[in-house]
C-alpha cells in the first residue's frame, strides 16, 4: 500500500555506493585525496561501462539527509541497477561548489542531475557551457535548450496532508518546520495551511523556518519549541534539518506526530510519523536517466502534481482514522477535477478561501491510488 | 504571549550553548598558549563523527564519547605538528583541518555504513532530566576549572606567556613547544567534545556537516569574551539564548520578519564584538614562533 505512486525506492540501508564520492573544489579534492591515502584507501571507481553516464550533483544537505537528496539518489541508484547507467554523486558542500560540481559531472556524463532550486543559477551558468550535454534540473525551471526542468505541485499534495493533520490533531495545533524559504518548501507551506483552513476551522498553524537544510540540532529545537506551544503534529520540510523533528516526537511520545516530506521516513520513527507527502523526485530522476538511454530526452518544462501522480499522500500509519483518509480522498479528487485550486505561494494563499470538504462517493483512498510513473 | 519566557526557553538556552561552550573553550586554551586555531569545525565534525561510529560499534554511548574525543585529539595532533613543529602557516593548517573534517566522514560512512553521509543511529548519552544531556553540567563545570589552571597554576601561566611573548618565555628556559603542544591537544578533545554533544547527546546520529557552522560561532564567541573564559561563557550563553529566544519568536508567531529574526544571534554577536568590547585584544604572540619572534 505504502509508495503507491512512486515505484519501489532502494531502502536507505541497502544503496548501493557505486561511485558515490564526495568531491568539490579542487582544493577541497586534493585535501580529500592526501587524507585519503594516508589512510591507505582507495576511493570507489565508477565501472567502465558502455551505457551513458549519469551523475547527480546534491545541494547542501548531501547525501544522508535521509530526504530530498537521498531519494533523487534513489533513483539514480535505481536508473544504475535497472538500467545499466554508470552513476555518480557529487555532493556539494556550500553554494560556491554548484557551478564547479556541475562542470565537472557535466564534463563526464551525458546527463548531469541538478538536485534542487538552490542549483538553478549554477544550471543556467553550466548549460550553456555544455551544448551537447544533457541536464535535468529539479523543482525549478531552467530556460535552456539541453536542460528539462522538473517541478512539483508539491502544494497538491500537502493540501491533503493540512487535511489529515487539522482532522487529526487533538490540540487544534499544528506546525510547519521549513528549511529554506525557497518556492518549493513555500509550495509545501502554504498548501499544507491550506488544507488545515478547509478541513477544519479554528486550528492554528504554527510556522517555523530554520534557514538550513542540514542542521538537525536546530530541526529538533525548532520542533520542541512547537511541541511545547501545544502543538501535535509538525511537518518539516527541511531536509536533514528535519530528521531532528523526527528525534524531537520520539523523545516526547505522547501522542505527537510528524509528517514526512518528499518520502516516507518511518527509519526515523515508525510510530510518530503521521503520513507522507511523496514526492517523486525518483521517479524524475529515472525517468530522465530512461529517456538518455532511449535517446528521446527532452528539453522543457515538466510540471507534476495529484493528477500526474508527481505528488500524493502516502503512507498513512495507524493514528489516521479511516474517515479522516476519507475525506482527504473526496478533497484529492476535488483537486485533480480543477474544483479546488490549491495556493501555492504567498499571493495566492492570502487570496485562498477555505474549502469545505466536498461531498459526493469518496474516491479510492490516497493511500490505494493506482501505481503509475509521471507523464511527460 | 503569557508564556513566551518559559522555563523551555531557558533549557533551550542552555542545549544550544553547550556544544559552543566545549568548542570555544578548546578555541580559548590553544589561542592563551599563541596558536591560531579555526580548525574548531573540523574538530567538532570529527568528534561527532566518531562518537556515533564508536557508540554504533560498542553498543555504548559512553566508549563512543571517549572514541570521538580520543579521535579529535588524535586530528589536533596534526594542526599542532604543522604549527608548532613544522612551523608551518597556523590559518591554513586550519582551514585543511576543517576540510578534512567534511572529507572524512563522508568517505568512512559509505564505507563503514554503505550509506553517504550518516551514521546508523545510535544509543544517546543519558540525560539528567528536561532533555538536558549530561555533558551540559560537565561544560558549565569545565569554565570555572579552565580559569583556575590559566590563571591560577604555573603551568597556566607559563601557557599566558608562551602566547603574549614566546621569545621572553623560551629566554627563561621554559619550553614553549611543549605547552602549546598541550593546549593544542586540549583544544581538539574539548572541540571534540563540543561535536560529541550534538551527534550522542541532543541527536542520535552523526549526519554530514551537522556542526553548520558552530565552530566559527564559538571562535567568535572567544574573540567576543575578550580571551577569557568567563566571558567566553557569556558569549556562548548570549548566542544560545538569542537562538532560543528566535525559535519561541518564531512559534509563538511574533509580528516580527522571520530574517530579522533568524538574524538575531549573529547580528548580536556582530554588535557585541565590535561595539561593546572595542578593548578586545588577543594574545601578543597569536600565531608567533619562539625563534622568529
Amino acid at each position: 500500500m505504502s509508495d503507491a505512486n512512486t515505484t519501489p525506492q532502494v531502502p536507505a540501508t541497502n544503496r548501493s555506493p557505486i561511485g558515490a564520492t564526495t568531491r568539490r573544489t579542487v582544493l577541497k579534492g586534493a585535501a580529500a585525496a592526501a587524507a585519503l591515502a594516508t589512510l591507505g584507501v582507495k576511493l570507489p571507481r565508477a565501472a567502465a561501462q558502455d551505457g551513458p553516464t549519469v551523475i547527480i550533483v546534491t545541494d547542501t544537505a548531501g547525501l544522508g539527509d535521509q530526504n530530498f537528496n537521498d531519494l533523487a539518489n534513489a533513483g539514480l541508484q535505481r536508473a544504475g541497477a535497472e538500467l545499466g547507467v554508470t552513476t555518480d554523486v557529487l555532493e556539494s558542500q556550500d553554494a560556491a561548489d554548484y557551478e564547479v560540481n556541475l562542470q565537472e559531472a557535466a564534463d563526464r556524463a551525458d546527463l548531469t542531475v541538478a538536485v534542487g532550486f538552490l542549483l538553478t543559477d549554477a544550471v543556467n551558468a553550466t548549460a550553456p557551457q555544455f551544448p551537447d550535454r544533457s541536464f535535468l534540473l529539479i523543482d525549478d525551471v531552467a530556460e535552456q535548450e539541453n536542460v528539462q526542468s522538473v517541478t512539483f505541485k508539491e502544494h497538491e499534495a500537502a493540501f491533503l496532508a493540512g487535511v489529515v493533520a487539522a482532522l487529526t490533531t487533538k490540540t487544534n495545533s499544528v506546525g510547519v518546520v521549513g528549511g529554506q524559504e525557497i518556492p518549493p518548501v513555500v509550495r509545501y507551506e502554504v498548501g499544507f495551511t491550506a488544507g488545515v483552513q478547509s478541513a477544519k476551522s479554528g486550528v492554528n498553524v504554527a510556522v517555523v523556518y530554520a534557514e538550513s537544510f542540514g542542521d538537525p540540532a536546530l530541526g529538533k529545537e525548532l520542533t520542541l519549541a512547537q511541541y511545547n506551544n501545544g502543538a501535535d503534529i509538525v511537518f518539516p520540510v527541511a531536509g536533514a534539518t528535519g530528521i531532528g523533528s523526527f528525534e524531537a516526537a520520539v523523545e516526547l511520545g505522547g501522542g505527537r506526530y510528524v509528517i514526512a516530506a518528499d518520502t516516507d521516513q518511518s527509519q526515523l520513527g515508525a510510530d510518530v510519523q503521521l503520513c507522507v507527502v511523496n514526492k517523486g523526485v525518483d521517479v524524475a530522476v529515472f525517468d530522465g536517466a530512461q529517456q538518455v538511454v532511449e535517446g528521446n530526452f527532452e528539453a522543457g518544462a515538466r510540471a507534476l502534481g495529484l493528477a500526474e501522480n508527481g505528488v500524493d499522500l502516502t503512507d498513512p500509519g495507524d493514528n489516521v482514522a479511516p474517515e479522516v483518509l476519507e475525506v482527504a480522498a473526496r478533497y484529492k479528487a476535488a483537486i485533480i477535477a480543477g474544483d479546488i485550486v490549491v495556493p501555492f505561494d504567498r499571493d495566492t494563499a492570502a487570496a485562498f478561501q477555505p474549502v469545505p470538504a466536498p461531498e459526493g462517493t469518496p474516491g479510492a483512498s490516497p493511500a490505494a491510488s493506482p501505481a503509475a510513473t509521471p507523464s511527460s | 504571549m503569557d508564556d513566551f519566557f518559559t522555563i523551555s526557553l531557558l533549557v533551550a538556552t542552555l542545549r544550544t550553548a553547550t556544544p559552543l561552550i566545549f568548542a570555544a573553550l578548546g578555541g580559548l586554551l590553544s589561542e592563551r598558549s599563541g596558536v591560531v586555531n579555526i580548525g574548531l569545525e573540523g574538530l567538532m565534525l570529527v568528534g561527532a563523527f566518531m562518537a556515533a561510529t564508536g557508540a554504533h560499534y560498542a553498543g555504548d554511548p559512553f566508549v563512543g564519547l571517549a572514541i570521538g574525543v580520543g579521535a579529535a585529539t588524535l586530528a589536533a595532533v596534526i594542526h599542532a605538528v604543522w604549527c608548532i613543529t613544522l612551523r608551518g602557516d597556523q590559518v591554513v593548517a586550519g582551514t585543511a583541518i576543517n576540510l578534512l573534517g567534511l572529507s572524512i566522514p563522508a568517505f568512512l560512512t559509505q564505507r563503514l555504513f554503505d550509506t553517504a553521509g550518516r551514521t546508523p543511529t545510535i544509543d544517546r548519552l543519558p540525560t539528567i532530566g528536561r532533555g538536558l544531556n549530561v555533558l551540559v553540567p560537565v561544560a558549565f563545570l569545565l569554565v570555572p576549572i579552565v580559569w583556575y589552571l590559566l590563571f591560577r597554576t604555573k603551568p597556566g601561566l607559563r601557557v599566558m606567556a608562551a602566547g603574549e611573548d614566546p621569545r621572553a618565555t623560551e629566554s627563561v628556559g621554559i619550553n614553549v613547544a611543549r605547552y602549546r603542544y598541550a593546549c593544542v591537544l586540549a583544544s581538539g578533545a574539548l572541540a571534540g567534545l563540543g561535536g560529541a554533544v550534538l551527534s550522542i547527546g541532543d541527536l542520535s546520529f552523526y549526519t554530514s556537516n551537522m556542526t553548520q557552522g558552530r565552530g566559527f560561532i564559538a571562535l567568535a564567541a572567544v574573540i567576543f569574551g575578550n580571551w577569557s573564559p568567563l566571558g567566553t561563557l557569556a558569549a556562548t550563553l548570549l548566542f544560545g539564548g538569542a537562538q532560543a529566544i528566535q525559535i519561541q519568536a518564531q512559534t509563538t508567531g511574533l509580528p516580527i520578519s522571520t530574517d530579522v529574526l533568524i538574524a538575531l544571534p549573529y547580528v548580536l554577536t556582530l554588535i557585541a564584538i565590535t561595539g561593546l568590547f572595542r578593548n578586545s585584544l588577543p594574545p601578543a604572540g597569536l600565531g608567533r614562533h619562539p625563534t622568529t619572534g
